[in-house]
C-alpha cells in the first residue's frame, strides 16, 4: 500500500493495558476449518492450510426460508402490527432487511443477487441438517437452555463432493451446506422486538440486532473483540440495538468497520480496486528463547490481537488474531505472522498488537485456535508432514515496533 | 501526524480501549445469568472430569455426548460417571459448529451446572455460562476457576460501572464456599 504507515503505540498500550486488563480475543474472525488431506487430493486439494469457512456467491446461492409458526405463550416475537397477516409482513420486512445490511456492504462478492427470494414456511419443525437454511421461531430444540436466547448452527465439509440433505454438493472444501437460526421460543423470560415495536417493549431483545448478528455466522463469521462490531459477542441490553438502523441510502449502517472489513475477505470482489490494501508483518519475542519448546517449530509469537486502526479518525477498520501463517501443501506455520486484508488502500494506519493476558482465558478461544491443525491424534492416519499441534497462546509480552525493510 | 492527532488517536484508543470492556448485557445467544440464578436453575452441580467425547448424527443433527467423571458434588444425585449431550460436533467429513457450546477435552476438569428436564440428557446450564473450567499453577499447586463465559469485563449501562461478568482466576477453595452460600440461599 503506497501511502500506508505504520505506528505503534504499543508500548504505551501495552503498559497501560498491561496495568489493568486486556482486551479480549481476536477481531474480526472466521470459521476455519483444516481440509482432510487424507483423501485424494482432488476432493481436499491437497493442502492442510485452513481455509475459511464460507457460502457460494452466485447469484441464488444463498437460500432462505423462515418458519411462520410463531411461539404465542409466551409471545416471542413482538411486532406493532397485531393484525396475523401484519405480524408476519412485518417480521418478513425485518428478516429481509437485515439480509440487505450484510448485502449493503460494497466491495465484496456478497450482493443482494446472492440471496434467492425470502420464503416461507408453515412447517413447525422447519430447521435441522437438511440442507436448507431455516429460520426458526418455534422450534424447541434440545440444545435449550434456560439463558440461551438464539443461536446459529452451520454445517461445514472439510472436501469436496459431501452434501448434506438436499444442500448442493460441496464444491470447495470450508463450503456451508446449512446453516440455521434458532430463536428459543420457550423462555417466557425471552421476547424480540421488531424495530417498530421496540421501544413500546423496552424489555425485549431488539430482533434486528440479533438476527443481523446471526446471519453473520451463517455466512461464516465467528465473533469479533472489537466493540463496535455487529460480530461482538454481546448483543445490546433490552430495548437497545446495535449501530445506527440501516437506511436505503447506507443499508449497512448497524455494522462497524471491522464486519465490512471482514466481510470483504470473506468474499473479496476481483473488481473492488479501493479495499485491496493488506497489511502483514511478523512479531517476534526479543528474546528467541522465551518461545515454547513444545511443540517443536514455533519460531513466533502465537496468539496476538492485531488491530489496524484509520490515523485519520481512530476508526478501527480491521483486526486478527495474529502468529500463524500457511503456504500450501500446509500445515499451518506458527511464525509469528498477522495479516490484515480488504483495507482501503490510500489512508495511513496505525497498528497496534496485545497479548491475550488477563482478560481472556486462551481456552475461552480454543475452538478457533485448535481449528488451525489437525494431526494423527485428532485425525487417525493424518499425514505426519501435513500434521501440526497449536501451541499455547503466548500471553506475556509487551510489544514494541522496528522499522521495517 | 502531528502531535495534536497523535494525541486525539492516543485519546481515542484509550476511549476504545474503555469499550471494548463494555461487554453490555447479553450475549447474543445468551442471556446473562447471575451466579445465584446458575445455582437455583441447575438440576445438578459438580467437579467433573472430562473422560471422553464421542459426536454422532440423531434425529439429523449432530450431537457430541461428553462423558464426565464426578469428582465431588454439589447439587442433585448424579451417577459416578454423567453424560452430557450438546449441539454440535465432527462427523466424518462434516463439522457441526455452534458458538458458545462448550466443547471439553479428555483430562479436562470443570464445575459445571447440569440442567435436564423431562428425562432428557444433561446439558449444561446456559452453555459457555455453567462451565467453570479448573486450571492448576503448575509451581504452586494452587487452583484457579474461571468461567468460560466471563472473557470480558462488562460495562452496566444502567449503573455505569464496570464489572467482571463472571467468575475468573477464583481459587477453588473461595469458589466452593461461594457455591455453597448461593445453594444455601436456594434453599431458604
Amino acid at each position: 500500500m503506497k501511502n500506508r504507515k505504520k505506528r505503534c503505540f504499543a508500548s504505551v498500550l501495552a503498559a497501560f493495558y498491561g496495568m489493568w486488563f486486556a482486551p479480549i480475543a481476536q477481531a474480526y474472525s472466521f470459521d476455519m476449518i483444516v481440509p482432510d488431506v487424507r483423501q485424494p487430493a482432488s476432493v481436499s486439494g491437497g493442502s492442510a492450510c485452513p481455509v475459511k469457512a464460507h457460502q457460494l456467491t452466485p447469484a441464488g446461492s444463498i437460500a432462505f426460508r423462515w418458519s411462520t409458526v410463531l411461539n404465542t405463550n409466551p409471545v416471542t416475537i413482538v411486532t406493532q402490527n397485531q393484525t396475523a397477516s401484519g405480524k408476519l409482513t412485518e417480521i418478513q420486512q425485518v428478516i429481509s432487511q437485515s439480509m440487505a445490511v450484510w448485502t449493503g456492504v460494497t466491495g465484496t462478492a456478497l450482493t443482494s443477487a446472492t440471496f434467492a427470494p425470502l420464503t416461507q414456511t408453515t412447517t413447525q419443525n422447519a430447521c435441522g441438517s437438511d440442507g436448507i437454511d431455516s429460520i426458526c421461531f418455534d422450534q424447541a430444540d434440545a440444545a435449550f437452555t434456560p439463558g440461551v436466547l438464539a443461536f446459529t448452527r452451520v454445517i461445514v465439509t472439510d472436501r469436496i463432493g459431501l452434501q448434506v440433505g438436499s444442500s448442493p454438493v460441496a464444491t470447495q472444501a470450508g463450503q456451508i451446506l446449512d446453516a440455521d437460526i434458532y430463536f428459543n421460543p420457550s423462555g417466557s423470560q425471552v421476547a424480540f422486538a421488531t424495530p417498530q415495536a421496540l421501544a413500546a417493549n423496552p424489555t425485549a431483545y431488539d430482533f434486528e440486532s440479533v438476527l443481523t448478528h446471526e446471519l453473520g455466522h451463517t455466512l461464516g463469521f465467528s465473533h469479533s473483540a472489537v466493540w463496535s462490531a455487529m460480530m461482538f459477542p454481546f448483543a445490546p441490553a433490552p430495548g437497545t440495538f446495535s449501530g445506527v438502523r440501516p437506511t436505503a441510502q447506507q443499508p449497512d449502517a448497524p455494522l462497524g468497520d471491522d464486519d465490512r472489513t471482514g466481510l470483504r475477505v470473506l468474499y473479496p470482489n476481483p473488481a473492488d480496486t479501493v479495499h485491496q490494501g493488506s497489511i502483514r508483518g511478523q512479531i517476534f519475542p526479543a528474546n528467541p528463547l522465551a518461545l515454547p519448546a513444545s511443540p517443536p517449530g514455533v519460531t513466533g509469537v502465537f496468539g496476538t490481537h492485531v488491530v489496524a486502526v484509520d490515523a485519520s479518525n481512530g476508526a478501527v477498520m480491521g483486526a486478527t488474531m495474529g502468529g500463524w501463517s500457511c503456504t500450501a501443501p500446509g500445515p499451518a506455520q506458527f511464525d509469528g505472522t498477522y495479516e490484515i486484508d480488504g483495507l482501503p488502500v490510500g489512508s495511513s494506519y496505525t497498528v497496534y498488537a496485545e497479548a491475550l493476558n488477563g482478560a481472556v482465558n486462551p481456552s475461552q478461544v480454543t475452538d478457533a485456535i485448535n481449528s488451525l491443525c489437525r494431526n494423527a491424534t485428532t485425525d487417525p492416519g493424518w499425514p505426519p508432514l501435513q500434521g501440526c499441534v497449536v501451541p499455547a497462546v503466548n500471553t506475556s509480552f509487551t510489544t514494541r515496533t522496528r522499522p521495517g525493510p | 501526524m502531528s502531535f495534536e492527532q497523535r494525541r486525539r488517536f492516543l485519546w481515542i484508543l484509550f476511549l476504545a480501549g474503555l469499550a471494548l470492556l463494555a461487554g453490555i448485557a447479553n450475549a447474543t445467544t445468551l442471556a446473562r445469568m447471575r451466579f445465584e440464578d446458575l445455582a437455583q436453575q441447575a438440576t445438578a452441580v459438580a467437579r467433573v472430569r472430562c473422560v471422553g467425547a464421542e459426536s454422532r448424527w440423531e434425529n439429523g443433527e449432530i450431537w457430541t455426548e461428553t462423558r464426565f467423571e464426578v469428582e465431588e458434588q454439589n447439587k442433585g444425585s448424579l451417577p459416578s460417571f454423567v453424560t452430557v449431550k450438546m449441539l454440535g460436533g465432527r462427523v466424518g467429513n462434516l463439522h457441526s459448529r455452534i458458538e458458545e457450546v462448550p466443547t471439553f477435552r479428555a483430562g479436562e476438569e470443570a464445575y459445571v451446572f447440569l440442567w435436564t428436564r423431562n428425562g432428557e440428557p444433561y446439558r449444561v446450564l446456559g452453555w459457555t455460562q455453567g462451565t467453570f473450567r479448573i486450571a492448576r499453577d503448575s509451581r504452586t499447586g494452587l487452583e484457579t476457576v474461571t468461567q468460560d463465559s466471563a472473557a470480558t469485563p462488562m460495562f452496566d449501562l444502567r449503573t455505569r460501572q464496570f464489572r467482571h461478568g463472571g467468575i475468573r482466576n477464583l481459587p477453588v477453595a473461595i469458589f466452593q464456599l461461594k457455591l455453597r452460600k448461593a445453594l444455601e440461599r436456594n434453599a431458604l
